[in-house]
Protein backbone atom coordinates (compact mmCIF):
# COMPACT_ATOMS: atom_id res chain seq x y z
CA UNK A 1 0.00 0.00 0.00
CA UNK A 2 1.16 3.68 -0.90
CA UNK A 3 2.59 5.34 2.16
CA UNK A 4 0.42 8.21 1.86
CA UNK A 5 -2.77 5.85 1.80
CA UNK A 6 -1.20 4.23 4.86
CA UNK A 7 -1.24 7.51 6.48
CA UNK A 8 -4.76 8.42 5.57
CA UNK A 9 -5.82 5.06 6.93
CA UNK A 10 -4.07 5.57 10.12
CA UNK A 11 -5.73 9.03 10.58
CA UNK A 12 -9.15 7.82 9.80
CA UNK A 13 -8.93 4.97 11.92
CA UNK A 14 -7.52 6.73 14.49
CA UNK A 15 -4.16 4.83 14.81
CA UNK A 16 -1.77 7.56 15.99
CA UNK A 17 1.35 4.91 16.06
CA UNK A 18 0.26 3.83 12.43
CA UNK A 19 -0.23 7.93 11.22
CA UNK A 20 3.70 8.60 12.96
CA UNK A 21 5.23 5.39 11.45
CA UNK A 22 3.82 6.08 7.88
CA UNK A 23 4.96 9.80 8.38
CA UNK A 24 8.49 8.85 9.34
CA UNK A 25 8.47 7.06 6.19
CA UNK A 26 7.04 9.12 3.47
CA UNK A 27 9.29 11.32 4.96
CA UNK A 28 12.55 9.67 4.63
CA UNK A 29 11.29 8.87 0.71
CA UNK A 30 11.18 12.59 0.03
CA UNK A 31 7.43 13.13 0.36
CA UNK A 32 6.51 16.66 0.61
CA UNK A 33 5.55 17.57 3.83
CA UNK A 34 2.59 19.72 2.69
CA UNK A 35 2.00 17.51 0.33
CA UNK A 36 1.08 14.46 2.94
CA UNK A 37 -0.92 17.34 4.59
CA UNK A 38 -3.43 17.97 2.11
CA UNK A 39 -3.65 15.35 -0.25
CA UNK A 40 -3.35 12.41 2.76
CA UNK A 41 -4.31 14.13 6.34
CA UNK A 42 -6.95 16.69 5.18
CA UNK A 43 -8.83 14.51 3.40
CA UNK A 44 -9.04 11.60 6.01
CA UNK A 45 -9.97 14.40 8.24
CA UNK A 46 -12.47 15.18 6.08
CA UNK A 47 -13.88 11.64 5.83
CA UNK A 48 -13.90 11.33 9.80
CA UNK A 49 -16.13 14.92 9.30
CA UNK A 50 -18.51 13.14 7.20
CA UNK A 51 -19.06 9.90 9.32
CA UNK A 52 -19.24 11.64 12.44
CA UNK A 53 -22.11 13.68 10.73
CA UNK A 54 -23.84 10.48 9.61
CA UNK A 55 -23.20 8.98 13.07
CA UNK A 56 -21.17 6.36 12.61
CA UNK A 57 -18.29 8.07 14.17
CA UNK A 58 -18.72 9.96 17.64
CA UNK A 59 -16.99 12.09 19.71
CA UNK A 60 -14.22 9.56 20.64
CA UNK A 61 -13.71 8.85 17.22
CA UNK A 62 -13.06 12.41 16.02
CA UNK A 63 -10.55 12.55 18.86
CA UNK A 64 -8.56 9.78 18.05
CA UNK A 65 -8.38 10.81 14.18
CA UNK A 66 -7.42 14.25 15.39
CA UNK A 67 -4.32 12.47 17.68
CA UNK A 68 -3.28 10.55 14.45
CA UNK A 69 -2.70 13.78 12.12
CA UNK A 70 -1.47 15.08 15.56
CA UNK A 71 1.06 12.62 15.60
CA UNK A 72 2.05 13.07 12.40
CA UNK A 73 1.86 17.00 12.20
CA UNK A 74 4.36 16.96 14.49
CA UNK A 75 6.76 15.04 12.69
CA UNK A 76 5.91 17.70 10.07
CA UNK A 77 5.91 21.14 11.50
CA UNK A 78 9.47 21.65 11.97
CA UNK A 79 9.55 20.57 7.96
CA UNK A 80 7.48 23.02 7.02
CA UNK A 81 9.07 26.15 9.22
CA UNK A 82 12.28 25.04 7.59
CA UNK A 83 11.12 25.26 4.02
CA UNK A 84 9.21 28.75 5.49
CA UNK A 85 5.56 27.53 4.65
CA UNK A 86 2.71 28.17 7.01
CA UNK A 87 -0.43 26.77 7.38
CA UNK A 88 -2.95 29.40 5.66
CA UNK A 89 -5.53 29.87 8.88
CA UNK A 90 -4.69 30.58 12.21
CA UNK A 91 -7.36 30.44 15.32
CA UNK A 92 -7.18 31.79 19.08
CA UNK A 93 -9.22 29.46 20.87
CA UNK A 94 -9.99 29.31 24.72
CA UNK A 95 -12.81 28.54 27.46
CA UNK A 96 -14.00 32.18 28.50
CA UNK A 97 -12.96 33.97 32.11
CA UNK A 98 -14.60 31.76 34.99
CA UNK A 99 -14.84 28.77 33.18
CA UNK A 100 -12.11 26.13 33.77
CA UNK A 101 -13.89 22.93 31.86
CA UNK A 102 -11.22 22.02 28.67
CA UNK A 103 -12.88 19.27 27.05
CA UNK A 104 -15.25 20.80 24.73
CA UNK A 105 -12.67 23.59 23.70
CA UNK A 106 -9.87 20.63 23.58
CA UNK A 107 -12.00 18.97 20.78
CA UNK A 108 -12.52 21.96 18.76
CA UNK A 109 -8.59 22.76 19.23
CA UNK A 110 -8.03 18.84 18.08
CA UNK A 111 -10.50 18.75 14.96
CA UNK A 112 -9.24 22.01 13.67
CA UNK A 113 -5.79 21.29 13.82
CA UNK A 114 -6.37 18.17 12.44
CA UNK A 115 -8.54 20.13 9.35
CA UNK A 116 -4.70 21.89 9.02
CA UNK A 117 -5.29 25.47 10.68
CA UNK A 118 -2.99 26.52 12.85
CA UNK A 119 -4.27 26.75 16.42
CA UNK A 120 -3.32 28.76 19.50
CA UNK A 121 -4.69 26.96 22.61
CA UNK A 122 -5.31 30.17 25.59
CA UNK A 123 -6.68 27.21 27.92
CA UNK A 124 -9.15 27.91 30.26
CA UNK A 125 -10.53 30.88 32.32
CA UNK A 126 -9.02 33.33 29.39
CA UNK A 127 -10.17 36.53 30.48
CA UNK A 128 -11.02 39.51 27.77
CA UNK A 129 -7.65 40.73 28.19
CA UNK A 130 -5.88 38.00 27.19
CA UNK A 131 -7.74 37.16 24.27
CA UNK A 132 -7.57 40.78 22.94
CA UNK A 133 -3.78 40.78 23.50
CA UNK A 134 -3.65 37.14 22.04
CA UNK A 135 -5.49 38.70 18.69
CA UNK A 136 -3.05 41.63 18.71
CA UNK A 137 0.37 39.69 18.92
CA UNK A 138 -0.84 36.34 17.05
CA UNK A 139 -3.15 37.96 14.31
CA UNK A 140 -5.30 35.02 14.14
CA UNK A 141 -8.28 34.93 11.59
CA UNK A 142 -10.71 33.62 13.73
CA UNK A 143 -11.22 33.56 17.54
CA UNK A 144 -13.12 30.51 19.27
CA UNK A 145 -14.58 30.93 22.74
CA UNK A 146 -15.98 27.81 24.71
CA UNK A 147 -18.71 28.16 28.01
CA UNK A 148 -19.89 25.18 29.64
CA UNK A 149 -21.49 27.28 32.50
CA UNK A 150 -24.65 29.64 31.90
CA UNK A 151 -22.79 31.46 34.73
CA UNK A 152 -20.00 32.17 32.69
CA UNK A 153 -21.58 32.28 29.18
CA UNK A 154 -21.72 36.47 29.40
CA UNK A 155 -17.86 36.73 29.60
CA UNK A 156 -18.31 35.65 26.02
CA UNK A 157 -20.13 39.33 25.27
CA UNK A 158 -17.84 40.78 27.76
CA UNK A 159 -14.79 39.50 25.05
CA UNK A 160 -16.44 40.80 22.39
CA UNK A 161 -16.79 43.63 23.75
CA UNK A 162 -13.26 43.94 24.77
CA UNK A 163 -12.60 43.27 20.68
CA UNK A 164 -14.39 46.05 19.95
CA UNK A 165 -13.39 48.15 22.23
CA UNK A 166 -9.69 47.65 21.36
CA UNK A 167 -10.35 48.60 17.72
CA UNK A 168 -9.76 44.41 16.73
CA UNK A 169 -13.20 42.99 16.36
CA UNK A 170 -13.69 43.38 12.32
CA UNK A 171 -10.00 41.56 11.60
CA UNK A 172 -11.20 38.43 13.41
CA UNK A 173 -14.44 36.54 13.08
CA UNK A 174 -15.85 35.75 16.48
CA UNK A 175 -17.16 31.96 17.09
CA UNK A 176 -18.84 30.78 20.26
CA UNK A 177 -19.64 27.44 21.32
CA UNK A 178 -20.59 25.24 24.76
CA UNK A 179 -23.46 22.82 26.24
CA UNK A 180 -26.23 26.47 27.33
CA UNK A 181 -24.73 28.15 24.24
CA UNK A 182 -26.99 28.73 21.04
CA UNK A 183 -27.21 30.82 17.92
CA UNK A 184 -29.52 33.05 19.32
CA UNK A 185 -27.36 33.78 21.69
CA UNK A 186 -24.39 34.28 19.70
CA UNK A 187 -26.55 37.02 17.49
CA UNK A 188 -27.80 38.32 20.73
CA UNK A 189 -23.85 39.04 21.54
CA UNK A 190 -22.47 39.81 17.98
CA UNK A 191 -20.79 36.73 17.54
CA UNK A 192 -20.13 35.92 14.09
CA UNK A 193 -21.42 32.09 14.48
CA UNK A 194 -22.42 29.45 16.65
CA UNK A 195 -22.00 25.36 16.56
CA UNK A 196 -23.19 22.83 18.20
CA UNK A 197 -20.31 20.64 18.11
CA UNK A 198 -15.93 20.81 16.82
CA UNK A 199 -17.12 19.00 13.31
CA UNK A 200 -19.11 22.15 12.91
CA UNK A 201 -17.11 24.43 13.92
CA UNK A 202 -14.65 23.27 11.12
CA UNK A 203 -16.77 23.55 8.26
CA UNK A 204 -18.15 26.96 10.27
CA UNK A 205 -14.31 28.26 10.57
CA UNK A 206 -13.99 27.37 6.26
CA UNK A 207 -17.47 28.58 5.89
CA UNK A 208 -16.88 32.02 7.35
CA UNK A 209 -13.53 32.39 5.77
CA UNK A 210 -14.66 31.84 2.26
CA UNK A 211 -17.55 34.34 2.35
CA UNK A 212 -14.59 36.99 3.51
CA UNK A 213 -12.95 36.12 0.85
CA UNK A 214 -15.62 36.04 -1.55
CA UNK B 1 -44.40 15.64 43.33
CA UNK B 2 -42.67 18.42 41.63
CA UNK B 3 -39.29 20.14 42.15
CA UNK B 4 -36.32 21.66 40.72
CA UNK B 5 -32.83 21.35 41.41
CA UNK B 6 -32.67 25.02 42.52
CA UNK B 7 -30.59 25.64 45.79
CA UNK B 8 -28.37 27.58 43.61
CA UNK B 9 -31.10 30.10 43.01
CA UNK B 10 -31.73 30.40 46.60
CA UNK B 11 -28.13 30.31 47.68
CA UNK B 12 -28.08 33.39 45.46
CA UNK B 13 -30.30 35.29 47.81
CA UNK B 14 -28.13 35.55 50.29
CA UNK B 15 -25.85 38.87 49.95
CA UNK B 16 -22.87 36.31 50.21
CA UNK B 17 -23.38 33.54 48.29
CA UNK B 18 -19.57 32.10 48.56
CA UNK B 19 -19.23 32.80 52.23
CA UNK B 20 -22.63 30.46 52.62
CA UNK B 21 -21.06 27.65 50.93
CA UNK B 22 -18.44 26.62 53.75
CA UNK B 23 -20.77 27.69 56.43
CA UNK B 24 -23.27 24.29 57.29
CA UNK B 25 -25.82 25.58 59.41
CA UNK B 26 -26.26 28.64 56.71
CA UNK B 27 -26.20 26.36 53.88
CA UNK B 28 -28.67 24.16 55.50
CA UNK B 29 -30.72 26.90 55.75
CA UNK B 30 -30.93 27.65 52.12
CA UNK B 31 -31.46 23.83 51.09
CA UNK B 32 -34.19 23.96 53.79
CA UNK B 33 -35.50 27.17 52.40
CA UNK B 34 -34.90 25.60 49.01
CA UNK B 35 -37.34 23.33 50.15
CA UNK B 36 -40.13 24.99 51.71
CA UNK B 37 -39.83 27.65 48.58
CA UNK B 38 -41.03 24.69 46.35
CA UNK B 39 -43.28 22.63 48.37
CA UNK B 40 -41.18 19.53 48.22
CA UNK B 41 -39.79 16.97 51.67
CA UNK B 42 -36.99 16.36 49.39
CA UNK B 43 -33.92 18.54 50.26
CA UNK B 44 -31.83 18.55 47.62
CA UNK B 45 -28.60 20.06 48.03
CA UNK B 46 -25.81 22.16 45.85
CA UNK B 47 -24.89 20.40 42.77
CA UNK B 48 -21.01 21.15 43.97
CA UNK B 49 -19.16 18.36 41.76
CA UNK B 50 -15.82 19.88 42.61
CA UNK B 51 -15.71 18.47 46.61
CA UNK B 52 -14.60 14.86 45.71
CA UNK B 53 -11.70 16.28 43.63
CA UNK B 54 -10.37 19.12 46.02
CA UNK B 55 -10.41 16.43 49.18
CA UNK B 56 -8.65 13.91 46.84
CA UNK B 57 -6.15 15.81 45.70
CA UNK B 58 -5.56 18.08 48.73
CA UNK B 59 -4.35 14.46 50.27
CA UNK B 60 -1.12 14.73 47.80
CA UNK B 61 -0.79 18.78 48.70
CA UNK B 62 -2.62 20.21 45.96
CA UNK B 63 -4.61 23.35 47.36
CA UNK B 64 -8.33 23.84 46.26
CA UNK B 65 -7.53 26.74 44.32
CA UNK B 66 -5.31 24.45 42.01
CA UNK B 67 -7.76 21.52 42.23
CA UNK B 68 -10.01 22.61 39.46
CA UNK B 69 -7.36 22.86 36.82
CA UNK B 70 -5.29 20.15 37.86
CA UNK B 71 -5.16 16.90 35.76
CA UNK B 72 -2.42 13.78 36.20
CA UNK B 73 -0.25 13.88 33.02
CA UNK B 74 1.76 10.48 33.96
CA UNK B 75 1.45 7.17 35.62
CA UNK B 76 0.65 7.75 39.42
CA UNK B 77 3.43 5.60 41.67
CA UNK B 78 2.30 3.48 44.13
CA UNK B 79 2.97 5.34 47.10
CA UNK B 80 0.61 8.22 45.46
CA UNK B 81 -2.09 5.70 44.75
CA UNK B 82 -1.85 4.42 48.13
CA UNK B 83 -2.48 7.80 49.93
CA UNK B 84 -5.21 8.82 47.45
CA UNK B 85 -7.21 5.32 48.14
CA UNK B 86 -6.83 5.24 51.43
CA UNK B 87 -9.81 4.67 53.73
CA UNK B 88 -9.48 6.51 56.33
CA UNK B 89 -11.09 10.13 56.31
CA UNK B 90 -8.55 13.11 55.42
CA UNK B 91 -9.23 16.30 56.15
CA UNK B 92 -11.93 17.78 53.77
CA UNK B 93 -12.24 20.83 52.51
CA UNK B 94 -14.68 24.01 53.78
CA UNK B 95 -16.93 23.05 51.11
CA UNK B 96 -17.57 19.53 52.24
CA UNK B 97 -17.16 20.33 55.67
CA UNK B 98 -20.16 22.52 55.23
CA UNK B 99 -22.32 20.25 53.19
CA UNK B 100 -22.10 17.33 55.64
CA UNK B 101 -22.70 20.21 58.28
CA UNK B 102 -25.67 21.24 56.28
CA UNK B 103 -27.14 17.53 56.13
CA UNK B 104 -27.03 17.37 59.63
CA UNK B 105 -29.15 20.58 59.94
CA UNK B 106 -31.64 19.03 57.69
CA UNK B 107 -31.69 15.53 59.01
CA UNK B 108 -32.59 17.83 62.26
CA UNK B 109 -35.99 19.43 61.04
CA UNK B 110 -39.00 16.82 60.43
CA UNK B 111 -40.85 16.36 57.54
CA UNK B 112 -37.90 17.01 55.87
CA UNK B 113 -35.82 13.95 53.62
CA UNK B 114 -31.92 14.58 53.65
CA UNK B 115 -30.25 14.30 50.28
CA UNK B 116 -26.36 13.80 50.03
CA UNK B 117 -24.51 14.66 46.52
CA UNK B 118 -21.85 13.37 45.11
CA UNK B 119 -19.74 13.30 41.34
CA UNK B 120 -20.11 9.72 40.18
CA UNK B 121 -16.98 8.09 39.64
CA UNK B 122 -16.46 7.86 35.69
CA UNK B 123 -17.32 12.28 35.49
CA UNK B 124 -14.62 12.61 38.59
CA UNK B 125 -12.18 10.43 36.46
CA UNK B 126 -12.40 12.97 33.27
CA UNK B 127 -11.73 16.31 35.61
CA UNK B 128 -8.54 14.13 36.53
CA UNK B 129 -7.39 13.90 33.17
CA UNK B 130 -6.44 16.20 30.47
CA UNK B 131 -8.16 14.19 27.78
CA UNK B 132 -10.17 11.46 29.21
CA UNK B 133 -11.85 10.65 26.35
CA UNK B 134 -9.23 9.47 23.92
CA UNK B 135 -7.86 7.22 26.79
CA UNK B 136 -11.45 5.74 27.08
CA UNK B 137 -11.57 5.01 23.36
CA UNK B 138 -8.22 3.72 23.60
CA UNK B 139 -9.42 1.27 26.18
CA UNK B 140 -12.85 0.76 24.40
CA UNK B 141 -10.50 -1.18 21.64
CA UNK B 142 -8.87 -3.19 23.97
CA UNK B 143 -5.48 -1.25 24.74
CA UNK B 144 -4.61 -2.30 28.18
CA UNK B 145 -2.98 -0.54 30.52
CA UNK B 146 0.35 -1.93 29.94
CA UNK B 147 0.09 -1.29 26.17
CA UNK B 148 -1.03 2.47 26.61
CA UNK B 149 0.15 5.52 29.31
CA UNK B 150 -3.01 7.04 28.60
CA UNK B 151 -5.20 3.71 29.85
CA UNK B 152 -3.01 3.14 32.50
CA UNK B 153 -3.68 6.71 34.05
CA UNK B 154 -7.52 6.34 33.15
CA UNK B 155 -7.82 2.96 34.96
CA UNK B 156 -5.25 4.78 38.17
CA UNK B 157 -7.44 7.73 37.90
CA UNK B 158 -10.97 5.08 38.13
CA UNK B 159 -9.43 3.75 40.91
CA UNK B 160 -8.75 6.71 43.03
CA UNK B 161 -11.92 8.55 42.19
CA UNK B 162 -13.84 5.64 43.50
CA UNK B 163 -11.68 5.69 47.01
CA UNK B 164 -12.55 9.37 46.77
CA UNK B 165 -16.35 9.23 46.06
CA UNK B 166 -16.51 6.19 49.03
CA UNK B 167 -15.22 8.53 51.69
CA UNK B 168 -17.83 10.92 50.51
CA UNK B 169 -20.68 9.60 50.80
CA UNK B 170 -19.39 7.42 53.76
CA UNK B 171 -19.15 10.83 55.54
CA UNK B 172 -22.20 12.04 54.30
CA UNK B 173 -24.34 9.30 55.37
CA UNK B 174 -22.62 9.38 59.04
CA UNK B 175 -24.02 13.27 58.82
CA UNK B 176 -27.46 11.78 58.40
CA UNK B 177 -28.03 11.53 54.29
CA UNK B 178 -30.96 8.77 53.69
CA UNK B 179 -30.55 9.28 50.05
CA UNK B 180 -27.43 10.69 47.69
CA UNK B 181 -27.91 11.83 43.91
CA UNK B 182 -24.96 10.57 42.58
CA UNK B 183 -23.72 12.92 39.24
CA UNK B 184 -22.49 10.85 36.46
CA UNK B 185 -22.89 13.79 33.83
CA UNK B 186 -20.07 12.50 32.09
CA UNK B 187 -21.09 9.07 31.01
CA UNK B 188 -22.93 10.24 27.53
CA UNK B 189 -22.23 9.80 24.02
CA UNK B 190 -19.20 12.54 23.86
CA UNK B 191 -17.32 10.52 26.34
CA UNK B 192 -17.83 6.92 25.36
CA UNK B 193 -18.55 5.76 21.93
CA UNK B 194 -21.76 4.20 21.00
CA UNK B 195 -19.90 2.69 17.87
CA UNK B 196 -17.71 0.91 20.45
CA UNK B 197 -20.90 -0.15 22.48
CA UNK B 198 -22.60 -1.41 19.54
CA UNK B 199 -19.46 -3.36 18.50
CA UNK B 200 -19.37 -5.17 21.98
CA UNK B 201 -16.97 -2.98 24.20
CA UNK B 202 -17.42 -3.67 27.54
CA UNK B 203 -15.93 0.11 28.31
CA UNK B 204 -19.07 1.73 29.26
CA UNK B 205 -19.61 -1.46 31.53
CA UNK B 206 -15.98 -1.19 32.92
CA UNK B 207 -16.00 2.56 33.47
CA UNK B 208 -18.98 3.55 34.60
CA UNK B 209 -21.79 0.49 35.30
CA UNK B 210 -19.11 -1.46 37.47
CA UNK B 211 -17.83 1.56 39.68
CA UNK B 212 -21.45 2.54 40.39
CA UNK B 213 -22.53 -0.74 41.07
CA UNK B 214 -19.45 -0.76 43.82
CA UNK B 215 -20.72 2.89 45.10
CA UNK B 216 -24.16 1.33 45.03
CA UNK B 217 -22.92 -1.75 47.37
CA UNK B 218 -21.44 1.45 50.05
CA UNK B 219 -24.82 3.22 49.92
CA UNK B 220 -27.01 -0.06 50.57
CA UNK B 221 -24.27 -0.90 53.40
CA UNK B 222 -25.64 2.75 54.70
CA UNK B 223 -28.02 2.14 54.55
CA UNK B 224 -28.99 5.08 51.86
CA UNK B 225 -30.75 5.04 48.86
CA UNK B 226 -29.24 5.74 45.30
CA UNK B 227 -30.51 8.71 43.37
CA UNK B 228 -29.10 8.69 39.51
CA UNK B 229 -28.28 11.88 37.62
CA UNK B 230 -26.75 12.13 33.82
CA UNK B 231 -27.98 15.25 32.18
CA UNK B 232 -25.55 13.73 28.98
CA UNK B 233 -26.72 12.75 25.92
CA UNK B 234 -27.32 9.07 26.11
CA UNK B 235 -28.46 6.00 23.85
CA UNK B 236 -31.18 3.79 25.16
CA UNK B 237 -28.88 0.76 26.48
CA UNK B 238 -26.98 3.64 29.03
CA UNK B 239 -30.76 4.56 30.20
CA UNK B 240 -31.58 0.60 30.63
CA UNK B 241 -28.51 -0.39 32.24
CA UNK B 242 -28.69 3.08 34.67
CA UNK B 243 -32.39 1.78 35.33
CA UNK B 244 -32.00 -2.15 35.73
CA UNK B 245 -28.53 -2.59 36.75
CA UNK B 246 -28.13 0.18 39.08
CA UNK B 247 -31.87 0.09 39.91
CA UNK B 248 -31.63 3.85 41.52
CA UNK B 249 -34.84 5.07 43.26
CA UNK B 250 -35.04 8.12 41.11
CA UNK B 251 -33.49 8.31 38.47
CA UNK B 252 -32.67 12.11 36.38
CA UNK B 253 -32.06 11.97 33.01
CA UNK B 254 -30.87 15.74 30.75
CA UNK B 255 -33.59 17.56 28.40
CA UNK B 256 -32.54 15.51 25.47
CA UNK B 257 -34.40 12.93 26.22
CA UNK B 258 -38.38 12.23 26.44
CA UNK B 259 -39.30 11.05 29.53
CA UNK B 260 -42.41 9.24 28.50
CA UNK B 261 -40.16 7.18 26.00
CA UNK B 262 -37.55 6.69 28.51
CA UNK B 263 -40.47 4.90 30.56
CA UNK B 264 -40.33 1.74 28.56
CA UNK B 265 -37.06 1.13 29.35
CA UNK B 266 -37.01 1.23 32.75
CA UNK B 267 -38.55 -0.82 35.74
CA UNK B 268 -41.98 0.46 37.39
CA UNK B 269 -40.32 1.17 40.92
CA UNK B 270 -37.86 3.31 39.44
CA UNK B 271 -38.78 6.78 39.67
CA UNK B 272 -38.49 9.19 36.67
CA UNK B 273 -36.86 12.60 37.44
CA UNK B 274 -37.06 15.94 35.31
CA UNK B 275 -37.03 16.86 32.54
CA UNK B 276 -37.31 20.65 31.72
CA UNK B 277 -34.51 22.34 29.63
CA UNK B 278 -33.40 24.57 32.33
CA UNK B 279 -30.21 25.53 31.01
CA UNK B 280 -31.78 27.41 27.90
CA UNK B 281 -33.94 29.01 30.67
CA UNK B 282 -31.72 31.95 30.68
CA UNK B 283 -32.35 33.19 27.22
CA UNK B 284 -36.17 33.88 26.55
CA UNK B 285 -35.35 33.55 22.67
CA UNK B 286 -34.06 30.20 23.21
CA UNK B 287 -36.74 29.06 25.24
CA UNK B 288 -39.64 32.12 25.92
CA UNK B 289 -41.74 31.00 29.10
CA UNK B 290 -44.44 30.41 26.68
CA UNK B 291 -42.29 27.14 25.52
CA UNK B 292 -41.62 26.51 28.85
CA UNK B 293 -45.66 26.29 29.80
CA UNK B 294 -45.82 24.28 26.84
CA UNK B 295 -43.16 21.58 27.27
CA UNK B 296 -44.29 21.28 31.26
CA UNK B 297 -47.73 20.46 29.97
CA UNK B 298 -46.97 18.16 27.40
CA UNK B 299 -44.18 16.11 29.65
CA UNK B 300 -47.29 15.79 32.74
CA UNK B 301 -49.82 14.90 30.28
CA UNK B 302 -47.66 12.03 28.70
CA UNK B 303 -46.10 10.90 32.14
CA UNK B 304 -49.76 10.40 33.05
CA UNK B 305 -50.36 8.70 30.80
CA UNK B 306 -47.66 5.94 30.35
CA UNK B 307 -48.28 5.69 33.98
CA UNK B 308 -44.84 6.03 35.22
CA UNK B 309 -44.34 6.86 38.64
CA UNK B 310 -42.62 10.83 37.53
CA UNK B 311 -41.41 13.87 39.40
CA UNK B 312 -41.31 16.74 37.75
CA UNK B 313 -38.43 18.85 37.61
CA UNK B 314 -35.15 20.23 36.08
CA UNK B 315 -32.97 18.67 33.51
CA UNK B 316 -29.91 19.71 36.22
CA UNK B 317 -29.13 21.91 38.59
CA UNK B 318 -30.43 25.41 37.99
CA UNK B 319 -27.59 27.73 37.93
CA UNK B 320 -28.26 31.51 39.37
CA UNK B 321 -26.74 33.58 36.37
CA UNK B 322 -26.16 36.86 37.21
CA UNK B 323 -27.97 38.77 34.40
CA UNK B 324 -30.77 36.65 33.88
CA UNK B 325 -31.62 35.44 37.44
CA UNK B 326 -35.16 36.83 37.24
CA UNK B 327 -35.50 35.32 33.68
CA UNK B 328 -35.06 32.12 35.19
CA UNK B 329 -36.53 32.12 38.33
CA UNK B 330 -40.08 33.55 36.91
CA UNK B 331 -39.75 30.35 34.15
CA UNK B 332 -38.82 27.92 37.16
CA UNK B 333 -41.69 29.44 39.12
CA UNK B 334 -43.99 28.81 35.49
CA UNK B 335 -43.02 25.19 35.27
CA UNK B 336 -44.19 24.29 39.10
CA UNK B 337 -47.58 25.83 38.31
CA UNK B 338 -48.45 23.57 34.91
CA UNK B 339 -50.92 21.30 35.65
CA UNK B 340 -51.24 18.37 33.02
CA UNK B 341 -53.40 19.52 30.37
CA UNK B 342 -55.76 15.96 29.21
CA UNK B 343 -55.38 16.95 25.89
CA UNK B 344 -52.00 17.19 25.16
CA UNK B 345 -51.24 12.92 25.97
CA UNK B 346 -49.01 11.46 23.93
CA UNK B 347 -49.12 14.65 21.55
CA UNK B 348 -45.36 14.28 20.11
Amino acid sequence: MALNQQLYDAVLNGDAKKAHAATVAAIAEGDAPMELIQESMVPAMKEVGRLFECEEYFVPELLLAARAMKSAMELLKPLLVASGQRMAVRVVIGTVKGDLHDIGKNIVASMLEGSGFEVIDLGTDVSPQSFVAAVEQRKPHVVCMSALLTVTMPAMKTTIDALQTAGLRTQVKVLIGGAPVTSQYAREIGADGYSENANAAVGLVKNLLAGEAA
Amino acid sequence: MRMPVGADLVLHEEPDPESVRNIGPALGRVIERTARRWNTPLAIPLMDLRLEKFDLLARIGVSARDADAFHFTAPLDDPTLATLCAAVAGSSCPGSTARDEALQYIASIPGLFPIGMAIGPFSLVTRLMADPISAAAMAGRGQAPEDSEDVRILFQCLQVAEAAIHRSVRSQIAHGARAIMICEPAANTSFLSPRQLKSGSSIFERLVIEPNLRLKAVLDKGPCDLIFHDCGELIDPMVEAFAHRLHPVILSLGGSRKLWEDARLVPGDVVLYGNLPTKSFYSDGAMPIEEVVRRTGELLANMKACGHPHILGSECDVLSVPEARDTILKKVDAMMAVTAPADLARSS
